[in-house]
């Protein structure tokens, strides 16, 4: 089956939902799928997040996705990833660099988070995949 | 076309109408035949691309006023 590798380095919603979205279609038409959360992306896996915002340069469509949330029309990233997590074809991995950057243990982040690597071992699990994103 | 399952994703974006067939075809049994309502432009050519990674059959696709009507037969 084919594999997609998505390097996730930011937390805000418009980056969130694309990445989100590719990684549960990618599952459940059983792709493997393998995200490597860095920078500021890792914080998105802290336990509990939930981002009301999208990036400072899209805020003028904050109020349109917040419709789209809102009206059922769009679902939300969360049940998204949740949808592709339960394919068990989903593997979450959070950078040990960006963990120490922002003063977290793995005990703050998400149950889903399968380990905290380095940038190699990253590198060692994507090499081999059919599409390859950075989503920033 | 009968249908013996059929999901309403009408007014849901992409990923929406796949997560939902998708859900139901998981419960559904061999040779059922699932009928997908969306409305989503984007659902016919989504559905096309998803039964042929994941081995169901593509029955048939037809407009029916503003929506979608596809048909999926599970495998099995």
């Amino acid at each position: 089956m084919p594999k997609i590798a998505i390097i996730v380095a930011s937390e805000k919603l418009d980056k969130l939902f694309p990445a989100i979205t590719l990684t549960t279609t990618a599952a459940i038409s059983g792709w493997d799928a393998e995200l490597f959360f860095t920078f500021w992306g890792l914080l998105a896996l802290k336990r509990g997040y939930e981002p009301s915002d999208v990036s400072l340069d899209y805020q003028k469509y904050s109020g349109k996705l917040s419709e789209a949330l809102a009206s059922g029309s769009m679902p939300g990233w969360r049940s998204v990833l949740e949808q592709g997590l339960a394919t068990g074809k989903v593997k979450i991995y959070a950078c040990s660099t960006s963990l120490g950057l922002f003063g977290l243990k793995t005990d703050d982040l998400e149950k889903y988070v399968d380990s905290v690597v380095g940038a190699a071992t990253f590198l060692g699990k994507a090499k081999n995949a059919d599409v390859t994103l950075f989503i920033s | 076309m009968e249908a013996d399952i059929v999901v309403d994703a009408k007014f849901k974006s992409c990923p929406g109408p796949l997560i939902l067939l998708a859900e139901a075809v998981s419960k559904a049994k061999p040779k059922q035949v699932v009928l997908l309502q969306a409305t989503d432009p984007a659902a016919p050519s989504d559905i096309r691309e998803w039964v042929s990674s994941v081995g169901h059959k593509l029955l048939d696709v037809k407009k029916v006023d503003d929506r979608y009507e596809i048909y999926v037969e599970v495998s099995g």
